[in-house]
């Protein structure tokens, strides 16, 4: 079980890394879909070796929502968006080399946990806490609504992650409401963003300058 | 059983508003406003006897620290629902009403569950219920406020469930996955056992996630859009309760990571944030260009100012930083209520707009003022009692320094709210449609009369709540 959870953390990582990496929306959705189905992997594993069963549930969630319904969502938003965002030219070497840097302070951080668990899935543990502060990083760095609400869902990713390994998920009342509450913020976030579209006629947050002291 | 009707009662009347037709919404509204006060009382009286209840084997419970907050939140509902009828334009009732009890809902969800994962979904509920009414008026800064409001504080809350998930975990490797794990009341029995670096890891994720939602500066630079966009009966909420609902959560965890590490740590944490709200907002005090923003920056001030009530720590400064939560919520609901008449008027937010208050809306100037005053923190308003009672506490437990450097921020701040106030209550008034009557200021003349109750003459039994809640809650 170690072996197992240890690579699909690692996987979910370098899916991270990756979409630090590409500029282009298309590529990045895909590295989106593609981690969440490695998290919804993590939960069957676990399920199995835990005798979790109610993680069955949790990873037939995570598909059908972060890999069909919010992909979805977020074409809706990308619809009419430049494909990168970026200025052509500009590297993701800066951004590489801050994930990078992210990935030893989740070591770091996470010390006091890992010094108190036996669990065989402690490991992984630092490696979902990188993955959400990662997410953290491309939230705050987003340069379009688009950036923002990816970071956010690669934030919301690594946290799940975390509960995962470190506690093989939380009471299912909190895991469902969880599941709703990401699910109203992308739709929510929808309508917020295709009104600013609406008026602003870009989704670029150096347009949102209407309220500055 | 008046705790599950309190709680599904602003659900089901959420749901009946978006179904009904549009001429039964104000009386429906009514209706709902009602029954969430009338369980609300009942809540309150049941705990004031029995000390906690509990309904549905134990997920919703209330104890003397809910009930006060409760209590609150269904008085400025109140204030809030009074006023909405006159603020909020017919054709957006469809879409205001329902949000309206909703955001309600999920406040008193949030107060009175023991789960501290149902918890957090529910203060995450408080955040999506109040998007769109923020956005009530579709103009391109209320999208915009709308847009940083549902990012900053998801992004807040998500950070605050790393802290819920630590702490659930410190739980289960030491005592096993037990039954109700999460509850608040197992997590006290439970803490003196947990390690004590892990929780205090977990407080750091907890403070800086629902210190978002509580509008602590450096993570406020959420509050004063969305509070400054939001129509005024919905700011009046927001301001007046929800930042206290996030204060809420941080001192339940602050109970229990006390008990596994002692208080020094969360302490020191909450008066360095508390310090930093109120700079920044003794900063932005100074000239604001809107009355509604300098309000929301008021609300920076005085959450800096409860946060260092809870970091002293102590009977005392427990106990002022409740009766401060209250104070504020009285003063700043009528302050953003009667800014939603003023600019009904005015036709503007703008300091610069408003002239002649006193003059042109006697009324509304008289309660601006009076509330204004209690803001600033003069007696006879509670404000000033709840302020002394924190200092004292700081001054008790040897933070010396901190109290003097707040004294100066509170100097500012205070300077800065006469010149605002001063600027509009005074001058030549231009002619505006002022709608005087008796009956509209009733609300607002109750809340100030509370207000100076707390301030000279305490009623029977707020000493012992205050003394019951700070037992609770501390060593």
């Amino acid at each position: 079980m170690t072996t197992a959870t240890n690579f699909l953390a690692f996987l979910g990582l370098v899916t991270t890394l990756l979409i630090v990496w590409r500029q282009s929306w298309p590529g990045r959705r895909r590295l989106f879909v593609a981690q969440s189905l490695l998290l919804a992997a993590l939960a069957a594993v676990i399920a199995i070796y835990a005798r979790r069963p109610g993680l069955f549930l949790v990873a037939a969630a995570v598909v059908l929502l972060k890999a069909l319904v919010i992909p979805r969502a977020l074409d809706r938003m990308a619809a009419g968006a430049p494909i990168r965002p970026v200025t052509p030219g500009r590297s993701a070497g800066m951004a590489l080399l801050v994930a990078g840097a992210m990935i030893v302070v989740a070591y770091a951080i996470m010390l006091p946990v890992n010094a108190v668990t036996t669990l065989p899935t402690e490991g992984g543990i630092p490696l979902a806490f990188a993955m959400a502060l990662i997410g953290l990083f491309v939230t705050v760095t987003g340069r379009d609504a688009l950036g923002h609400v990816l970071g956010f869902l690669m934030l919301e990713n690594g946290i799940f992650a975390l509960a995962l390994l470190a506690t093989y998920g939380l009471p299912g009342l909190v895991e469902a409401g969880v599941f709703l509450d990401v699910l109203v913020i992308v739709l929510l976030m929808e309508g917020v963003v295709l009104q600013i579209r609406r008026e602003h006629d870009s989704i670029a947050v150096d347009q949102l300058r209407e309220l500055r002291e | 059983m008046s705790l599950l009707v309190l709680v599904l009662a602003p659900m089901a009347g959420a749901a009946l508003l978006a179904l009904t037709r549009a001429a039964r919404i104000p009386i429906l509204h009514g209706a709902v406003t009602l029954v969430t006060l009338a369980s609300a009382a009942s809540v309150v009286m049941d705990v004031a006897g029995a000390g906690s209840v509990t309904v549905l084997a134990g997920h919703l419970r209330a104890d003397g620290l809910s009930a006060w907050m409760i209590g609150l939140v269904a008085l400025v509902t109140g204030l809030a629902g009074v006023e909405a009828p006159r603020q909020v334009p017919a054709a957006e009732a469809r879409r205001f009403y329902p949000l309206f009890h909703l955001f309600v809902a999920t406040m008193l969800l949030a107060l009175g569950t023991d789960d501290v994962g149902l918890m957090w979904v529910a203060v995450e509920g408080t955040t999506l219920a109040s998007v769109f009414l923020v956005n009530l008026e579709r103009t391109r800064a209320s999208v915009e406020a709308a847009y940083k409001y549902l990012l900053i504080c998801s992004v807040g809350v998500a950070i605050a469930f790393v802290g819920t998930v630590l702490v659930y975990f410190a739980d289960a490797q030491q005592f096993g996955h037990e039954a109700h794990a999460l509850r608040w009341t197992t997590l006290v029995r439970l803490a003196p056992g947990l390690p004590a670096p892990v929780m205090e890891l977990a407080f750091v994720f907890l403070v800086v996630g629902y210190g978002t939602k509580a509008g602590l500066a450096p993570m406020h630079t959420w509050l004063p859009d969305a509070h400054s966009e939001a129509p005024a009966p919905v700011s009046a909420l927001m301001s007046g309760v929800l930042l206290s609902v996030g204060v809420y959560a941080i001192l339940r965890f602050k109970t229990v990571v006390d008990l596994a590490s002692g208080p020094r740590f969360t302490g020191r944490l909450l008066i360095v944030l508390g310090l930093a709200s109120m700079a920044v907002a003794a900063a932005f005090l100074w000239a604001p260009a809107s009355y509604k923003r300098m309000l929301a920056y008021s609300s920076i001030e005085h959450i800096g100012v409860v946060s260092l009530g809870l970091g002293f720590g102590g009977a005392w400064g427990v106990a002022g930083a409740m009766l401060h939560v209250a104070n504020h919520a009285l003063a700043k609901s009528v302050l953003f209520l009667l800014s939603g008449r003023i600019r009904a008027a005015f036709g503007s937010a703008d300091v610069s707009a408003v002239r002649g208050l006193l003059s042109a809306m006697p009324s509304t100037g008289r309660g601006f003022l009076f509330a204004m005053l209690a803001l600033m923190g003069l007696p006879p308003f509670g404000l000033f009692l709840s302020e002394v009672l924190i200092f004292g506490a700081g001054l008790q437990s040897g933070h010396g320094i901190v109290v003097g450097t707040c004294l100066v921020l509170l100097v500012i701040a205070f300077a800065g709210l006469l010149r605002t106030a001063h600027t509009m209550l005074y001058g030549t008034a231009p002619a505006v449609a002022d709608r005087p009557g008796w009956l509209r200021s009733l609300p607002i003349g109750f809340a100030l009369l509370l207000l100076a109750i707390t301030g000279v003459a305490w009623p029977p039994g707020l000493a012992a709540a205050l003394h019951h809640i700070a037992r609770l809650l501390g060593p």
